[in-house]
């Protein structure tokens, strides 16, 4: 069926999604902080004092002393004491240690907001060194992609997202999540799946395709006309009517599926992530497994894996891989790819209800977990989505 | 200081059990087991190495068992929910986030737990997925979402010394392979 509409410009984009959100420069949160002005002379000493009994434990990228030239060129230094506990601001929210320094150099002391969050761009350091000092440190991310992506690889990741959303869009009817693992180095597929909560076929590997495409047909003959029409004239935004069957947005809603083969915890990623384990021992079944200790000391050190020795005897997991899923993974999944050790996730569409990767929550700015993945959106326009369907009901292939 | 029913404690020493069959094949050494009205109906242990699946945790190895079981028996999606409404899970270590988003999509009733996981732990340390969710559409918390009751420390230093163990283990030449 030939698309009668003019066709918009296509807009793709890979868009990166920190580990923190991302603020507008003048609106990045702040603290309250007790400072006072201080004598220079007595500046390293009070700033021995302060590390030792009020570090500035979250908060590394403040500085501790503020210089500025008051009239006629003479320099003032200010000292941040510390963190202001309760909310009235009053010196009885200040530790019994700061009140003994405060006394004793007699400090007139006054508050100030220091910026929460490390800046991540030149703009957010000069808007938070307005309020109070503070260090900025430029990326030095060690995942490709972070600074940009090639034309070439560009093309590479729209189309693995296009091959995603077609899984997405073509297993068992109604939209449900997909996730394809992919190694970059050889753009080879490693392994892929659909979510299987509803009808888990428990496959040795892969998805069988034409089995599904009948299965899809009927629910979309099936489906409610007025879906249909809210899928093809609605943006991906408005897609909330058919996201009914996609296991990471409606994690909690297994119950109310209907009965047949099924199993709650199906996420098409968890199943994409034990076919790349199943292959991985088909393939090197003989391979020593890494000693507990070397796995300890390589979780505990938390330094990425790039490089390391072990990475040249075969990819330890999923390390080294990508993924692409059509929906924002929920936090069981975000934290089953954390645990699997995958590279990079690409992502089509927020997942506003459950998603663990920006939208809830955000598990790569989550310090203390041993491994940090990169997290990218990939925008393709509408068109995909629709023209998915709109192929499916007219040429009934999906 | 809360007092904890016997019971409490023999069920963590099942868990503890399977940690320890854990630890004798060399995986991380963590167990569980799934109580229901009384009486263990699963049991799981970590089973991450010999699957080469670093998802294969404990109480993944019991949940899919549970699920196979009840299915096998013509169980329906609805009665399945129901089933795991009325367990309570006992698990040497505190749960990882996946594991606490999944425990929290079954809508279990409760969690008791040996030690913290301050690296990955879902229900506290790190996230607390345990917690029902008041930000949640309505649409989604009339289904199942409304936490979970979890209590940790039991037999903590039972669930540390079995991990302790496991590392030392890992390490026979006394080698210190620390960067
Ligand atoms: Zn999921
Ligand atoms: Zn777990």
């Amino acid at each position: 069926m030939e698309n009668t509409e003019s066709v918009l410009p296509q807009v793709c984009k890979i868009i990166h999604i920190p580990e923190k959100p991302s603020f507008l420069p003048h609106l990045q949160p702040t603290v309250n902080m007790f400072a006072s002005v201080i004598e220079p002379k007595d500046a390293n000493t009070l700033v021995r004092k302060l590390n030792k009994i009020a570090p500035l434990e979250n908060l590394q990228h403040v500085k501790r002393v503020q210089r500025k030239s008051i009239d006629g060129g003479k320099p003032q230094l200010s000292l941040l004491l510390c963190m202001i506990v309760g909310n009235d601001g009053g010196d009885d929210c200040m530790p019994y240690e700061i009140l003994e320094l405060v006394k004793s150099y007699q400090l007139s002391t006054f508050i100030t907001k220091v910026c929460k969050y490390a800046a991540t761009s030149k703009e957010e350091w000069d808007e938070q060194c307005k309020l109070w000092p503070t260090s900025y440190h430029p990326p030095t991310y060690n995942i490709s992609g972070i600074t940009g992506f090639s034309e070439e690889e560009s093309q590479s990741v729209f189309s693995f997202m296009r091959h995603t959303i077609n899984l997405a869009t073509s297993s068992i009817g109604q939209v449900v999540n997909a996730a394809v693992i992919v190694d970059p180095s050889t753009k080879q597929v490693i392994a892929s799946a659909c979510d299987q909560v509803i009808s888990s076929a428990s496959l040795a590997n892969g998805v069988s395709k034409e089995g599904s495409c009948s299965n899809y047909l009927e629910n979309l003959k099936a489906s409610n006309l007025d879906q249909q029409t809210s899928l093809l004239d609605g943006s991906i935004s408005e897609f909330k009517p058919i996201t009914n069957n996609v296991a990471c947005v409606h994690p909690w809603q297994w119950a109310l599926r209907s009965s047949g083969c099924w199993h709650p915890l199906r996420h098409a990623a968890i199943v994409a992530i034990e076919y790349s384990a199943a292959r991985d021992l088909q393939l090197f079944p003989d391979h020593k497994a890494l000693s507990p200790l070397k796995r300890q000391k390589i979780e505990e050190s938390g330094f990425h894996s790039n490089g390391h020795s072990y990475q040249s005897l075969r990819p330890y997991l999923c390390t080294g891989y990508d993924i692409y899923l059509a929906w924002e993974p929920c936090a069981m999944c975000a934290m089953a790819l954390v645990h699997q050790r995958v590279r990079r996730i690409f992502f089509s569409s927020p997942n506003s209800i459950a998603g663990a990767l920006g939208s809830v929550h955000r598990l790569q700015g989550e310090r203390s977990l041993n491994h940090h993945y990169a997290v990218f959106r990939v925008v393709l326009p509408e068109e995909v989505f629709r023209n998915k369907v709109v192929d499916g009901k007219a040429s009934g292939s999906g | 200081m809360t007092s904890y029913v016997k019971e409490t404690f023999e069920f963590m020493k099942l868990a503890l059990e399977q940690a320890n069959d854990a630890l004798a094949n060399l995986e991380v050494p963590v167990g569980c087991v799934f109580v229901e009205d009384g009486e263990v109906i699963a049991s799981g242990r970590n089973r991450t190495t010999e699957t080469r699946n670093a998802t294969r945790h404990a109480e993944m190895e019991a949940i899919d068992f549970l699920v196979q079981q009840w299915q096998k028996n013509g169980l329906s999606p609805l009665e399945v929910s129901e089933r795991f409404s009325k367990c309570t899970l006992y698990v040497t270590c505190e749960p990882c986030i996946m594991c606490a988003a999944a425990l929290s999509y079954l809508g279990i009733k409760e969690a008791y737990y040996g030690c913290a996981n301050d690296k990955f732990g879902g229900c506290g340390s790190v996230l607390s997925l345990h917690t029902s969710n008041s930000n949640l559409p309505t649409s989604e918390l009339a289904s199942s979402k409304k936490g979970f009751k979890c209590t940790g420390g039991i037999m903590a230093s039972e669930a540390v010394s079995l991990l302790r163990s496991f590392y030392e283990q890992g390490n026979p030449n006394g080698i210190s392979l620390s960067p």
